[in-house]
């Protein structure tokens, strides 16, 4: 698989850097911030793929710094992790649409193949939206 | 703009059936989309699948688990059905939205019952111990209301003092956000092992001795310590001691988990709160809590503060035998100075045992040398002195003591109804007073299955014999020398617990211990009473045992008749018997039963029922049922409906066209491929090449009346004989289906009467794969087909299946193996898809089924040693 880029949000820095560092080597390419409204910001000036959410943090928690990041790219992908298993929570997310649910603790691998699905999904969208372009630019050229 | 519409029409909506070439590659995407969300699908399918089975693991027993284990599996299993309706969705265009409002129903029917909390009375955090009794557990904690009523309603002497109710431990917790924190940690951790509960003990200890107590608090202990101070008119200190809610009931008796803090002064009251209250934090209580399936939110610490008495002797009784429930005598267990090493088991003790006769009579008077006593500083702490060798060996307390205490067992027995474990201490005055008192669990000795004497061969020497029954019973095991908090990590499974002192900390262990032997410590410490409520073989008060016994060594121990034998002991009655499931009934147990009734029942099994319905998912189990069949019919019927050529279904050609077609779902196939044939050389579906080499292996004797043709007319024959299929109708029934890619295979196959299905993924991510298979029905009468499936069941189980069978209708699966054994597995199921057919027709003559078992047996055998020359 194709390297990409993957962006990890934890207020708790040990676990980040833990996390971090074992993502890196398995080849992902991978940035950390500590807060919700740094991840906005991080993700206007860099190209992401996938994002690794948790949902507990002071300032903007889980939940709204999804719904800012699907505003700002509905077609990123988001994958939320959380210490604290809450169904409510958990639909929300989803219904927001996140990726996927996880919970701490977890299996690093795991977790890079759930980044692999999230990205291949990311990339079929992509190469659909850009097909459907096509398609419809082609019908523009032939309705003049 | 029409034709733009069409477009989107079709990009968004149903697909239609004409495709013009010209969007051959938004097809191609589109197909690789279905296919990807397919495999989401199936990928959450298995994690729920999953996560169900290792919930009813747990409600089996065998391993303890705490309320985040239910809430995090009932939130990974939600969200899995959640993804797989979701995905099910944008396969089907939107079908199935039913499905969205019965997830909702049951998700909400297992969250109303994980929030279900039994309010909390709301008191005053400080209260005096003069208004407290029994009727007040719940604001003092079990320790301290007991106390309250023998001082108020049984009118015995205990120290003065108040409590630190469980309003004031609720507002510690809650001024400091306590909880959130601690349930993240508790969910952080794989509570399962040592080594994280370890660290996560010392971690939550931690942050409770960090947190602040809240200024009103440390007021109302400063007010009710001075009262104190006012009464005696000059400075006390005082014992802190846990009383928390749960301890000390009948069951469960929690001895010893929890911190007391003994002779604390006024200036370290605050710090010595926060010690005690942290304690329910302690390796010990922690896991205790976790092998008896108590919540963490349910257990509160109020904490006693008790005037301390500077005791001239003290110890523990018990107004009946515990370790016999036949016998009624009062044991008193005393020592000089504190009772505090009675209580701790680190030194021998003296024992006095009284009848109850008509009149009290002392039957056993046994004098240990009790080396060392613990009193109180004057200002703080408390002092371990050496005694005088004539000291030591002196009685600790006297006949008339002796029969006073003994009066007092019997009145608090008498008052409570039940046998009663009392501590007591006598002061300089010759003043008895009760520090506490809780129900005693008395052991029947026929009770123990380890109670008849096991075999024992000329190799079972006697290494030792005496020392005191703490807890009957045998075991036998490897001997393992504890003295260091490190050794607690180390200790393995199943191994015997050797410790100078009887000391509560080991009390961690004996969920993992066999049996415990002791230098030191009387059956009246905290470990003999965990030791016997857990059913562990104790003995204590074996001298020297550390320098008699080395690490590693196989002993018997015979707690019972006290005696320690070399080597194992041959058929100990009952050795296997599995040991209580201490969680059963337990609040954290109902509450996964209660989940779990939500989650794990199965109500749609048959597909082709009218039942099948969205509206008829009553269980996350049924709509992961539901969904996970339905999706394998939209990937099937989208392919066929598709006239999209490299797409379509082709038709098997191996040798011959076979009634076999292949539905290539993303890459199994090696080329492009546009015609109506596959070859076998042109697939590369890891899990359906599997199924074929096992399906070719060995030639197909025929039918049970063998024709006599060859191999191939045999197989062409019977796939292609697809008018004996019975009525029922299913998209895909009447021939024999593959759905392939290069890691997955679905295979739907009639083969002559029975209906089958399997299912695999095999890539190199070993976590992910699986295989599972199911098999359903035949044309012989129910009984034949019964045991047709039952003797397809047991092979299957032979070879490491995990099988279930309901009615005529059997599922398997094996899963997270590496990619060579989940290749073999396969091959096995294909062997036995052509090997089995028609053997419905045999299954009540006995002599047949017993060829037919060995020749499967053989056959699978030489399979094996051709996969194993393969390698």
């Amino acid at each position: 698989m194709d390297t990409f880029n993957v962006l990890f949000v934890d207020d708790e820095i040990d676990f980040l850097d833990t996390l971090m560092k074992r993502m890196k080597k398995r080849n992902v390419s991978v940035s950390g911030v500590n807060r919700g409204e740094d991840a906005i910001e991080f993700l206007k000036t860099h190209s992401i793929d996938v994002v690794v959410l948790d949902m507990r943090m002071p300032g903007m928690d889980g939940i709204e710094t999804l719904r800012e990041i699907k505003k700002l790219n509905p077609l990123l992908e988001v994958i939320m992790l959380t210490g604290h298993a809450c169904l409510e929570a958990a639909r929300e997310g989803m219904e927001l649409g996140a990726f996927d649910y996880l919970m701490k603790p977890l299996n690093i691998d795991e977790l890079l193949y759930k980044l692999q699905d999230a990205y291949r999904k990311k990339t079929i969208h992509e190469e659909k939206i850009r097909q459907l372009e096509k398609a419809i630019s082609g019908q523009m050229t032939d309705n003049r | 703009m029409k034709k733009m519409r069409a477009i989107l029409r079709r990009w968004f909506g149903n697909n239609s059936v004409e495709e013009p070439s010209e969007n051959i590659d938004q097809l191609r995407v589109a197909f690789r989309e279905r296919y990807h969300n397919f495999k989401l699908l199936l990928s959450a399918n298995n994690r729920s699948l999953e996560v169900m089975a290792e919930m009813e693991q747990a409600l089996q027993g065998g391993r303890p688990f705490g309320m985040s284990f239910i809430r995090s599996s009932s939130t990974r299993v939600s969200v899995s059905v959640f993804r797989m309706i979701q995905n099910l969705k944008s396969l089907s265009s939107g079908k199935y939205t039913d499905l969205d409002s019965r997830h909702t129903a049951i998700q909400q029917a297992i969250d109303a019952i994980l929030k279900a909390e039994k309010p909390l009375k709301v008191g005053a955090p400080v209260l005096m111990l003069h208004d407290l009794n029994m009727e007040m557990i719940d604001a003092a904690g079990n320790k301290m209301a007991n106390l309250g009523e023998l001082k108020n309603r049984v009118g015995l002497v205990v120290p003065d003092g108040f409590v630190l109710s469980t309003t004031a431990y609720r507002r510690f917790i809650d001024h400091n956000q306590l909880q959130v924190e601690i349930d993240r940690l508790f969910q952080s951790a794989e509570l399962g092992t040592v080594e994280t509960r370890y660290s996560l003990s010392s971690r939550l200890q931690q942050l409770i001795i960090r947190s602040e107590i809240p200024e009103d608090i440390v007021d109302d202990i400063h007010r009710c310590w001075k009262m104190i101070e006012s009464v005696d008119g000059k400075p006390v200190t005082m014992a802190l001691r846990s009383s928390a809610i749960g301890e000390d009931t009948e069951g469960s008796s929690f001895a010893g988990q929890y911190r007391s803090e003994l002779n604390v002064s006024f200036e370290n009251a605050l710090q010595a709160y926060k010690e005690v209250v942290a304690s329910k934090y302690s390796l010990t209580a922690m896991t205790y809590r976790l092998n008896k399936g108590f919540r963490d939110r349910d257990i509160m610490m109020s904490v006693g503060f008790l005037k301390m008495v500077d005791a001239v002797s003290g110890g523990v009784m018990y107004s009946r035998n515990p370790v016999d429930d036949q016998d009624d005598s009062i044991l008193i267990n005393s020592v000089w100075g504190l009772p505090k090493s009675v209580v701790d088991g680190s030194i021998s003790c003296d024992v006095f045992i009284v009848s109850r006769g008509p009149k009290l009579q002392v039957l056993e008077r046994s004098i240990s040398s009790k080396t060392i006593k613990y009193v109180c500083y004057p200002q703080e702490g408390v002092c371990r002195l050496e005694m005088l060798p004539e000291e030591s060996l002196a009685p600790s307390i006297t006949d008339s003591q002796i029969l006073s205490l003994s009066e007092i067992a019997l009145a608090i027995e008498a008052h409570y109804g039940l046998p009663q474990d009392i501590e007591w201490a006598i002061d300089s005055s010759g003043q008895i007073i009760i520090l506490q008192c809780r129900p005693l669990e008395q052991i029947h000795p026929a009770m123990s299955e380890f109670m008849e004497s096991p075999v024992f061969s000329d190799e079972n020497r006697i290494l030792f014999r005496g020392g005191i029954t703490a807890s009957p019973g045998i075991a036998d095991g490897v001997i393992f020398p504890v003295s260091r908090g490190v050794d607690v990590l180390e200790f393995p499974d199943g191994a015997i617990l050797i410790a100078e002192q009887a000391l509560p900390r080991w009390a961690s262990l004996l969920n993992r211990a066999s049996a415990v032997i002791t230098e030191q410590g009387g059956f009246a410490g905290h470990l003999a009473n965990v030791a016997r409520e857990f059913r562990i073989p104790a003995l204590f008060g074996v001298p020297n045992a550390l320098t008699l016994f080395s690490k590693g060594q196989r002993v018997t121990v015979d707690a019972t008749h006290r005696v320690i034998r070399e080597g194992d002991a041959g058929g100990i009655p009952g050795r296997e018997v599995k040991k209580p499931n201490f969680m059963a009934g337990s609040p954290v147990y109902k509450m996964l039963q209660h989940v779990s009734h939500h989650i794990i029942p199965l109500h749609l099994l048959d597909p082709d029922s009218k039942e099948f319905q969205p509206a008829n998912c009553t269980t996350f189990h049924d709509i992961t049922r539901f969904v996970h069949e339905k999706s394998v019919i939209e990937m099937f019927n989208f392919g066929r409906d598709h006239h999209f050529p490299e797409r379509s279904s082709k038709q098997l050609h191996y040798r011959v066209p076979m009634q076999w077609w292949v539905l290539n779902l993303d890459d199994g196939f090696t080329e492009e491929v546009d015609g109506k044939y596959i070859r076998l050389e042109q697939i590369q579906s890891i899990p359906m090449l599997a199924f074929w080499k096992g399906f070719v292996a060995i030639p197909w004797d025929g039918p049970p009346a063998l024709d006599g043709r060859g191999f191939m007319s045999v197989m062409f024959q019977s796939t292609a004989n697809t008018a004996l299929v019975s009525g029922v109708k299913s998209a895909f029934a009447e021939r024999n289906y593959f759905m392939i890619s290069r890691n997955f295979c679905s295979l739907s196959s009639r083969l002559g009467y029975h209906f089958s299905t399997l299912e695999s993924l095999i890539s190199d991510r070993d976590s992910e794969n699986y295989t599972s298979f199911q098999f359903k029905g035949g044309a012989a009468d129910g009984n034949r087909r019964l045991k047709r499936v039952q003797f397809i069941g047991d092979i299957l189980e032979e070879q490491g299946f995990r099988v279930e069978i309901r009615d005529d209708h059997l599922s398997s699966r094996i899963e997270q193996q590496d990619m060579e054994t989940m290749k073999w597995y396969v091959g096995i199921l294909g062997y036995l898809t052509l090997h089995t057919r028609q053997l419905d027709m045999i299954m009540t003559n006995p002599a047949s089924v017993a060829y037919y078992r060995k020749k499967i047996q053989s056959d699978i055998g030489v399979l094996k040693d051709k996969a194993v020359g393969n390698k």
